[in-house]
């Protein structure tokens, strides 16, 4: 496959925005005027993480439907290379979001919406690997893992909208209709870390689809060999 | 045979099964009771504690479990007598499957809430309590048909894969905690407070939008989901 960009060229180009987003964050934007103080700097990096993960989740609801449209491998493997790096970057969401919560609230875990949707989206898409683990046919796992591909990237946003229901809630509202609510010296940290952080997505799905095709070729020189 | 006779047809097939055999329900309905005296106990940390508040919470608990139970039989006579094989043999569409299998898998819920709800109530609503029971019924509606069409689908998923029975919890209870939320804090509103259509209209609203969502989402990949 013809590549645009190199791999290499990928990571170091999100490897530079994710260090000049941190230096920014730390040497150009102000410090949290509110309550959280120093504390707040984790936002460059913990929004950014989010998004990246939600967007992996979506790359996964494309080729979930593109796979149901058109069975073939490379739907799969984008579908399963895209809910990995998800889960990854969700982890990390529930990794900095905690250490926030601690620094800003004093505790380490708090029920509070989005910290709670991404620990019910942990269980969502790591329910989709045991599906994976317990369908033996090939073609049979990928499109049980596409069907539930697509009702797991539905119910993100369910669940989302389903914990408002739930009492008060204490995370900062940062961006609404009526815009970002930042001012800009915070914003050009934010948006640079996340490019960064979007780059470094695309250079690892790009990286692990690489991975899944030498799998691919190894199970057939396997079978052409007799293995 | 057109679509609604096909659906009667499978929908009676499921009721009469059921009703000649009655492992199901009876099974269920001995689970929900069961649920409710160790509610009791796990709850009961000083003497006369208030439950009312724990009541909505309790119930869609119970309902949720006691659904994994009968989703799991409803799909493994079919898969064990080879029943699935011959109805995937008829002509008939695989949505018009779902739809029935939903639909009996719906009955079944009611029977049991029509046995769970009264009892439910009676052992830890407080007197002074107390809402409007149409109200109550349109919540329970609403969220029944949320549960079964997610479960089915689900249901069926789980009933084609190595594991079966043990894979359908990891994958249902995770994508129905929404509608557990939305559900749970309804009925709280309405016993705790005696709410009105007002106080519960947004989660009345979310009920219908995710039963309209999983509904469409469902009927789309029924055909993937349940296999050659």
């Amino acid at each position: 496959m013809k590549k645009l960009v190199s791999a290499p060229a990928l990571f170091l180009a999100a490897g530079v925005l994710l260090v000049a987003g941190l230096l920014l964050a730390f040497l150009y934007s102000p410090i949290d005027a509110s309550t959280m103080g120093y504390s707040q700097k984790i936002f460059y990096y913990h929004a950014p993480i989010a998004e990246t993960a939600l967007l992996a989740f979506g790359i996964s609801f494309v080729a979930a439907i593109l796979y149901l449209r058109s069975p073939k491998p490379k739907w799969d493997h984008l579908g399963v290379v895209s809910v990995r790096l998800g889960l990854v970057f969700s982890v990390l969401v529930m990794a900095t979001g905690m250490i926030w919560g601690r620094a800003a609230w004093g505790r380490w875990w708090d029920w509070e919406p989005r910290l709670t949707t991404f620990l019910l989206v942990c269980f969502l898409y790591t329910a989709y690997f045991v599906l994976r683990s317990v369908v033996e046919e090939e073609q049979r796992r990928a499109t049980f893992a596409a069907v539930f591909a697509i009702i797991a990237f539905i119910d993100v946003p369910i669940t989302f909208f389903a914990t408002r229901f739930l009492p008060a809630g204490m995370h900062p509202t940062v961006i609404t209709a009526s815009g970002t609510g930042m001012p800009g010296s915070m914003f050009v940290s934010f948006f640079i870390s996340m490019i960064g952080m979007t780059l470094l997505l695309v250079a690892l799905i790009r990286r692990d689809l690489g991975v899944e095709d030498l799998r691919d070729r190894v199970a057939d020189l396997k079978h052409s060999i007799g293995g | 045979m057109t679509g609604w006779r096909q659906f009667m047809a499978i929908l009676r097939k499921d009721l009469i099964h059921e009703l000649r055999t009655r492992e199901m329900i009876i099974s269920m309905i001995l689970f929900v009771l069961l649920a409710m005296v160790i509610f009791h106990y796990a709850f009961a940390v000083k003497e006369n504690v208030d439950l009312t508040y724990f009541t909505g919470g309790m119930l869609w608990v119970t309902f949720i479990f006691a659904m994994l139970l009968g989703l799991n039989r409803s799909f493994a006579q079919e898969k064990d007598e080879r029943c699935l094989d011959g109805l995937l043999l008829c002509p008939v569409d695989r949505v018009t499957i779902f739809l029935a299998k939903t639909a009996g898998n719906l009955i079944f819920l009611l029977i049991i809430q029509v046995v769970a709800v009264p009892v439910f109530t009676l052992f830890f609503v407080q007197r002074g309590y107390g809402g409007d029971l149409l109200l109550f019924v349109v919540v329970l509606l609403l969220a029944d048909v949320g549960i079964c069409a997610l479960g089915t689908l689900l249901a069926t998923i789980s009933m084609n894969t190595r594991s079966r029975d043990l894979l359908l919890p990891i994958i249902f209870l995770p994508l129905i905690v929404p509608l557990l939320i939305a559900a749970t804090a309804a009925t709280t509103t309405i016993f705790a407070t005696g709410a009105s259509f007002g106080a519960t209209g947004t989660r009345l609203l979310f009920l219908l939008g995710f039963d309209a969502v999983f509904m469409v989402a469902a009927y789309g990949t029924y055909d993937f989901a349940i296999g050659e």
